[in-house]
C-alpha cells in the first residue's frame, strides 16, 4: 500500500501535486471503506479457507500420509507423476465430466422451469415451492434407500412400469454403461430445488413495474419471457450457471451413498477419489496433488465460461 | 427490522462467549486423569455399558488417585467422523489416553506408532479368544483388544424351508457343515419352489460388508487373501483356491440362486427364504419381525478341504504412544476388555464375548441361534489381514466381488484375480 | 389482471400437481415410514400403502417414544438451532459486507480479489478439513461453540449472491441516500440490505440449512457431547446395528421439519418484499 501523499513509481518515491493529492485521498478513502466492509469476510476467508488451500497445495509435493504427520517429506513431482499413470484417477476424471456434461442443462433447465412456474401470485404456490425444494433437505439416507427401491433392476417399480408399456427392463445403477447417468438423473432431482430458489429469488427482485410498461406496449407473454425476463435474468443465471458448474465438478455424495463408485469405477468421481485417497487410504500427499490438479482443470473451465459469457459489469 | 436483528445478534453473541468460556474442566481434585474416546453414543445401550464400566473402573482405583474419563464420538458408516477425529487429533498431537478403533485398522496405527504395544502390561493373555489375538496382533506384538466379538452366518426361514420340502434336522452344524455342492442343491430346491433368490449374500453392499461376509469362502478353499508375513499378494490372492472360491459365488449368481440387487430386508419380510448377516441381525429380528420363525446355520465350505472358516473382528480398545499413563492406560484397556465387562456388554446386545472365561458363562445364557455363531467363532474364527494397506487390499477384494459378479463379462475369474492382486501388491509395497 | 379459470390454469395446476409429487414422495415416505412398526415399512415397500401411515394409529407414535427416549434430542435440537441462527444471521451481515463492497465500491485489488473468491469456490471442503482443525487447534476454540460458527459464516457462494443482487441495485438510490447524509455502513444496512430481501432470506436458509445438516464438522472439532448438534444424534441411530428403519425415519422427520419451516418462513419474507414494492424499487 502507498504512503498518503507519495506515489511510488518504479521504486522511487515522488510527492505530488495538490489535486492530485486529494484524489489519492480520495481513492485511500474508498480503500478504507471498502476493506472495513471486506475485513471479516477476507479474515474468516483467509483463516479457514485459503490458508488450509495452501497448505493443500504444498502437501501434494509431500508424501504426507495421514498416521505420520510429523514424518512428510518434499517429494517434488512425484505425485503428479503417478497421476497420469493412475487409471482410476483418468477415469474418475472422465466420469466426472460425463456428469457435469449431462447434469449442467438438464439441472438448471428443471431449475428455471420449475421458478417460472412458482413466480405468480397463486393460492397453493407455499405447498408446491415446498414440494419442488423438499429433495435439497431431504436426508440422503431417505433419498438413496428410495431410489435404490425404484432403480431395482429386477423388482423396482420403474422397470415395472416400462415393461407395462412394452419397453425391456434397464439395469440402471447396476450397469457400468448406465450407473452414472442415472445418477445424473437423481442428483439434478435432488439439487435443482436449490437452483430453483435463487431463480425464484432472482425473478422477484425484477421490479414489477418494467413489466407494467411492458403491458402498456402490448407484447404477449412469450416476447415478455424473451425480452424482459430472460435478459434482466442474465446475471443470475451467469451466477447459477457457474455455481452449479462447480458444484457438479465437486460431486461426491451422491455416488458415495448409491453406487460407492461402482460398478467396475463407472461412477467414481474425482473428488470421491480425492476422499477415498486422502481418507480411506490415507494418502494426503496424493490427494492433495489430485486436488490441485482438479482444482486447475475446473478453474481453467471457469474462466473460459467467463470469457465467452461476458457479464455486464458497470 | 433492525432492533429485533441487532437484540438476536447481541444474544447470540452472549451465547456463543458464554459456550467458550466453559472449556477444558481443570482437575481439582488432584487425581490423574486417564481419558478415552470411543465411536459411539453413549445414549446406545453399547455406550451405556462403556459408561458404567468406567464408573466400576473409577470406583475400584479411587484410592490409587486415578480417574478414567469417557468421551463418546458417535461414528458414522464405516468409521467416518470418529477417525476423522482422531486423525486430526493425531496432527494436532492431542490424542487421549485410550482409543477405540476397527479391527483392520491395527496394522496401521501400529506401524505408523499412533497406538502402543500392551504386552508389557496386559499380561493375561491366554484367556482371549485366538480370533481377537490374531486381530490385535502386529509383528508379534498384541497393540489393541477387542470390545467384543462378532460373526457372520447364514438366516433360513424354518416356515419357507419346510414348504419347500426341507427336513430341518437334516440341516448343516458347526461339526458337520455343508459342502458347496450341498448348499447349492438346498437353493436350487428353494429357487424352484419360490421362484425368487434363495438369499441374499449382501452382494450389494460394496463396503466393509462384503470382505467380512466372502473371504471365509476363500479361506475354506485353503487360499487367502495376502500372505501371513504380511508381505505378499501377488502369487496368493490370485491363486486356484480363490478362483475356486469365486466359481461358486458366481455359480450362485448365474443360477439365480442369489443376485446382485437384492431388495431391502426381503429375507426378514419373508420374500427370500435365505440371507447372510452378522450376529447383529438377531436384535434386528427380535424386535421387529418376532413372527418370523428362524434358524441359523454356519458357512458351507469347499468340497475339496471341508474346513469350516468364519469372520470375526470388531472394534477394539488400545492405547495411545502419546499417553503420559501408559501404565494405567493399558489397565484401562485390560479393564475394559475383561470378563464381567464382556459378560455385561453381551448380554446388553448381540455381541459375542472376547474370552474364554466370558464365553463359558455366555453360552449358557445364548439363545440356539447366537449359540451357533458362539461356536463358529470359538473354533473357526479367522481375522481379517493385518496389513497397514489394508484400506486399499479390503477395496481391491470388493472391486473382485463387483467384477465376477458381471458373469457374462468377466468369464475367465483368474485374469480378474491378476489385476487386483496387482493393485494388493502395490499398495502394500507402498505401504511396507 | 383478472384471473380467469380457462383449460390452460387447469393444466398447469394438473402440471404442478404432478411435479409436486415427483419431488415430494421421499418426505411423505419418511413420515408414513416413521409412523409404523419397521417390518411394515419394508412389506408396504412396493404398493401405495408406502405412503401412508399404519393402519393403526397406536403404531403412530411408538417410534417416536422410542428415540426420544433413547436420545436427548431436545438438547441437541436446541444446540443446532443454536449454531443455525448464529451461522445464518452472521453469513447474512457479513457476506452482505463484502459482497456490497464487491457490488458498489471502489478499491484497488478488486478484480484480483475476486478471482480469488471464485478460486474459493472450486476448493473440495474435504481436502482441507485437517487442515481447519489445524487452524481451529492452534487459536485455542477446541471444543467451543464458536468453533462450529466461525469457519461456517464467510462463504465465496454467498459473497457472490449478495454482490449479484447488489449490483442491480441502481447507483441513483443510493447517491440520492448519500446526498441525504448517510454513511456507506447507513446505506448497507438501510438500503441494501432492505432492498434485497430475496437474497437475505435466500442465503440465511441456505447458511441454516447447510449448518442444520452437517456433522463431520462440529463432531471434529467438539468433545463435549452437551455441545453435539442433531446431525450427531442421527449418526448415532443409523450407523449402530441394528439400524431400526422406523426409528431412523422418526428422527429425520424430527430434524427435517425445522428446515421445512425455516424455508417456508423465508419465502413469506421473499414475498412481503414483492408486495411492499414501496420499499423504493423505482
Amino acid at each position: 500500500m502507498s504512503k498518503i501523499g507519495w506515489k511510488e513509481n518504479r521504486g522511487v518515491y515522488t510527492f505530488l501535486r495538490p489535486e492530485e493529492r486529494t484524489k489519492n485521498k480520495t481513492r485511500w478513502k474508498e480503500n478504507v471503506v471498502a476493506y472495513t466492509f471486506l475485513g471479516p469476510a477476507l479474515l474468516l476467508l483467509s483463516m479457514f479457507l485459503v490458508i488450509p488451500s495452501i497448505m493443500s497445495v504444498y502437501y501434494s509435493f509431500t508424501d504426507y500420509y495421514l498416521l505420520t504427520p510429523d514424518m512428510r517429506k518434499f517429494v517434488g513431482l512425484d505425485n503428479f507423476i503417478n497421476l497420469f499413470q493412475d487409471p482410476i484417477f483418468l477415469k474418475s476424471l472422465v466420469n466426472t465430466l460425463e456428469f457435469v456434461v449431462w447434469v449442467i442443462p438438464l439441472q438448471i433447465g428443471a431449475a428455471l422451469g420449475l421458478a417460472l412456474l412458482l413466480n405468480k401470485q397463486r393460492k397453493a404456490n407455499t405447498f408446491f415451492k415446498v414440494a419442488y425444494f423438499s429433495p435439497v433437505v431431504m436426508s440422503l439416507v431417505v433419498i438413496s434407500v428410495l431410489w435404490l427401491y425404484l432403480l431395482n433392476p429386477n423388482e423396482g417399480i420403474i422397470n415395472n412400469v416400462l415393461t407395462y408399456f412394452g419397453i425391456s427392463a434397464q439395469p440402471f445403477l447396476t450397469s457400468p454403461k448406465q450407473a452414472i447417468f442415472t445418477i445424473v438423473v437423481v442428483s439434478a432431482w435432488q439439487g435443482a430445488g436449490f437452483q430453483m430458489l435463487i431463480f425464484l429469488a432472482g425473478l422477484q427482485n425484477i421490479p414489477g413495474d418494467v413489466y407494467e410498461a411492458a403491458q402498456l406496449d402490448g407484447i404477449n407473454k412469450w416476447q415478455r419471457f424473451m425480452y424482459i425476463t430472460l435478459p434482466l435474468l442474465k446475471p443470475t443465471s451467469i451466477f447459477i450457471f457457474i455455481t452449479t458448474l462447480i458444484g457438479a465438478f465437486k460431486l461426491l455424495v451422491q455416488p458415495m451413498v448409491m453406487t460407492q463408485g461402482g460398478p467396475v469405477n463407472s461412477t467414481m468421481t474425482v473428488v470421491y477419489y480425492i476422499y477415498q485417497t486422502g481418507f480411506t487410504d490415507r494418502m494426503v500427499g496424493y490427494a492433495s496433488s489430485i486436488a490441485l490438479l482438479f482444482g486447475t482443470i475446473i478453474g481453467l473451465v471457469t474462466i473460459t465460461q467467463r470469457k465467452l459469457v461476458k457479464e455486464d459489469e458497470d | 427490522m433492525k432492533k429485533w436483528l441487532l437484540v438476536s445478534i447481541s444474544l447470540l453473541l452472549m451465547f456463543a462467549a458464554v459456550g467458550c468460556s466453559k472449556s477444558e474442566s481443570v482437575n481439582s481434585d488432584g487425581k490423574k486423569t486417564i481419558t478415552m474416546w470411543v465411536h459411539i453414543s453413549d445414549e446406545n445401550e453399547e455406550g451405556k455399558v462403556y459408561k458404567k464400566r468406567v464408573e466400576a473402573f473409577n470406583k475400584k482405583y479411587a484410592p490409587d488417585n486415578i480417574k478414567a474419563k469417557i468421551e463418546f464420538i458417535p461414528r458414522s458408516g464405516n468409521g467416518g467422523g470418529y477417525e476423522d477425529k482422531v486423525n486430526a487429533a493425531l496432527t494436532t498431537s492431542t490424542l487421549p489416553d485410550v482409543i477405540t478403533l476397527d479391527g483392520p485398522n491395527t496394522a496401521a496405527y501400529a506401524k505408523s506408532g499412533v497406538i502402543a504395544p500392551l504386552d508389557e502390561y496386559v499380561k493375561d493373555q491366554e484367556d482371549l479368544l485366538p480370533s481377537i489375538k490374531q486381530q490385535g496382533t502386529y509383528k508379534d506384538k498384541l497393540y489393541a483388544i477387542g470390545v467384543s466379538e462378532s460373526s457372520v452366518g447364514i438366516y433360513y426361514n424354518k416356515r419357507m424351508l419346510q414348504e419347500a420340502g426341507v427336513d430341518l434336522n437334516t440341516l448343516p452344524t458347526v461339526d458337520n457343515p455343508w459342502t458347496w455342492d450341498q448348499f447349492l442343491a438346498l437353493c436350487k430346491t428353494l429357487k424352484d419352489k419360490y421362484d425368487k433368490p434363495a438369499i441374499d449374500m449382501q452382494l450389494q453392499s460394496k463396503d466393509e460388508m462384503l470382505t467380512y461376509a466372502l473371504t471365509p469362502f476363500v479361506w475354506s478353499a485353503d487360499g487367502d487373501i495376502i500372505s501371513k508375513d504380511g508381505k505378499k499378494a501377488e502369487g496368493v490372492f490370485n491363486k486356484k483356491p480363490t478362483v475356486e472360491a469365486l466359481t461358486f459365488i458366481q455359480t450362485m449368481l448365474k443360477e439365480g440362486y442369489t443376485t446382485r440387487t437384492p431388495v431391502k430386508q426381503a429375507f426378514e419380510t419373508e420374500k427370500y427364504p435365505m440371507k447372510i448377516s452378522g450376529v447383529w441381525t438377531v436384535t434386528d429380528m427380535k424386535t421387529n419381525y418376532q413372527k418370523v420363525d428362524y434358524g441359523v446355520i454356519p458357512y458351507p465350505v469347499s468340497p475339496k478341504t471341508k474346513k469350516l472358516v468364519s469372520p470375526s473382528g470388531s472394534w477394539q480398545f488400545a492405547m495411545t504412544q502419546t499417553s503420559e499413563n501408559k501404565e494405567w492406560a493399558a489397565k484401562l484397556v485390560d479393564w475394559m476388555t475383561n470378563k464381567d465387562s464382556n459378560v455385561e456388554l453381551s448380554r446388553t446386545i448381540a455381541a459375542l464375548p472376547v474370552r474364554y472365561s466370558s464365553e463359558k458363562v455366555m453360552a449358557k445364557e445364548f439363545s440356539d441361534q447366537m449359540n451357533v455363531f458362539l461356536k463358529q467363532l470359538k473354533e473357526t474364527g479367522h481375522a481379517r489381514p493385518v496389513t497397514p494397506a489394508y484400506p486399499q487390499v479390503t477395496r481391491a477384494f470388493q472391486q473382485t466381488i463387483d467384477d465376477i459378479s458381471f458373469y457374462d463379462q468377466n468369464k475367465d475369474i483368474q485374469k480378474v484375480l491378476d489385476t487386483h492382486a496387482k493393485e494388493m501388491q502395490s499398495a502394500i509395497d507402498k505401504a511396507n | 389482471m383478472r384471473r380467469k379459470f380457462g383449460p390452460l390454469t387447469i393444466l398447469e395446476y394438473i402440471c404442478l400437481v404432478l411435479l409436486a409429487v415427483l419431488f415430494i414422495f421421499p418426505l411423505f415416505w419418511m413420515v408414513a415410514s416413521s409412523m409404523k412398526p419397521e417390518a411394515e415399512i419394508y412389506n408396504d415397500m412396493s404398493n401405495i400403502k408406502a405412503f401412508l401411515p399404519s393402519f393403526h394409529p397406536s403404531d403412530w407414535f411408538v417410534s417416536y417414544k422410542q428415540v426420544l427416549l433413547r436420545f436427548h434430542l431436545l438438547g441437541y435440537i436446541g444446540n443446532s438451532l443454536f449454531y443455525g441462527l448464529c451461522v445464518a444471521v452472521g453469513s447474512i451481515i457479513i457476506n452482505g459486507m463484502a459482497g456490497y463492497a464487491f457490488a458498489k465500491l471502489n478499491f484497488s485489488g478488486k478484480k484480483v480479489l475476486f478471482g480469488l473468491l471464485l478460486a474459493i469456490l472450486i476448493v473440495p471442503f474435504e481436502t482441507i478439513l485437517i487442515s481447519q482443525f489445524t487452524i481451529i487447534h492452534s487459536i485455542g476454540l477446541v471444543d467451543t461453540r464458536l468453533a462450529v460458527i466461525l469457519p461456517a459464516l464467510a462463504g465465496a457462494f454467498n459473497i457472490y449472491l449478495f454482490r449479484n443482487f447488489f449490483m442491480a441495485i441502481p447507483k441513483e438510490i443510493i447517491e440520492s441516500a448519500k446526498l441525504d447524509g448517510a454513511n456507506t455502513w447507513q446505506v448497507f444496512w438501510r438500503i441494501m440490505l432492505p432492498m434485497s430481501k430475496p437474497a437475505v432470506a435466500t442465503v440465511g436458509t441456505l447458511a441454516f440449512i447447510g449448518s442444520w445438516n452437517d456433522y463431520i464438522w462440529p463432531l471434529m472439532v467438539l468433545t463435549d457431547k452437551s455441545k453435539f448438534p442433531i446431525q450427531v444424534a442421527i449418526t448415532a441411530i443409523n450407523s449402530t446395528d441394528p439400524v431400526y428403519t422406523n426409528q431412523v425415519m422418526a428422527v429425520l422427520t424430527i430434524s427435517t421439519v425445522p428446515l421445512i419451516i425455516i424455508y417456508i418462513v423465508a419465502q413469506r419474507y421473499i414475498l412481503e418484499g414483492i408486495g411492499g414494492s414501496g420499499t423504493g424499487i423505482k
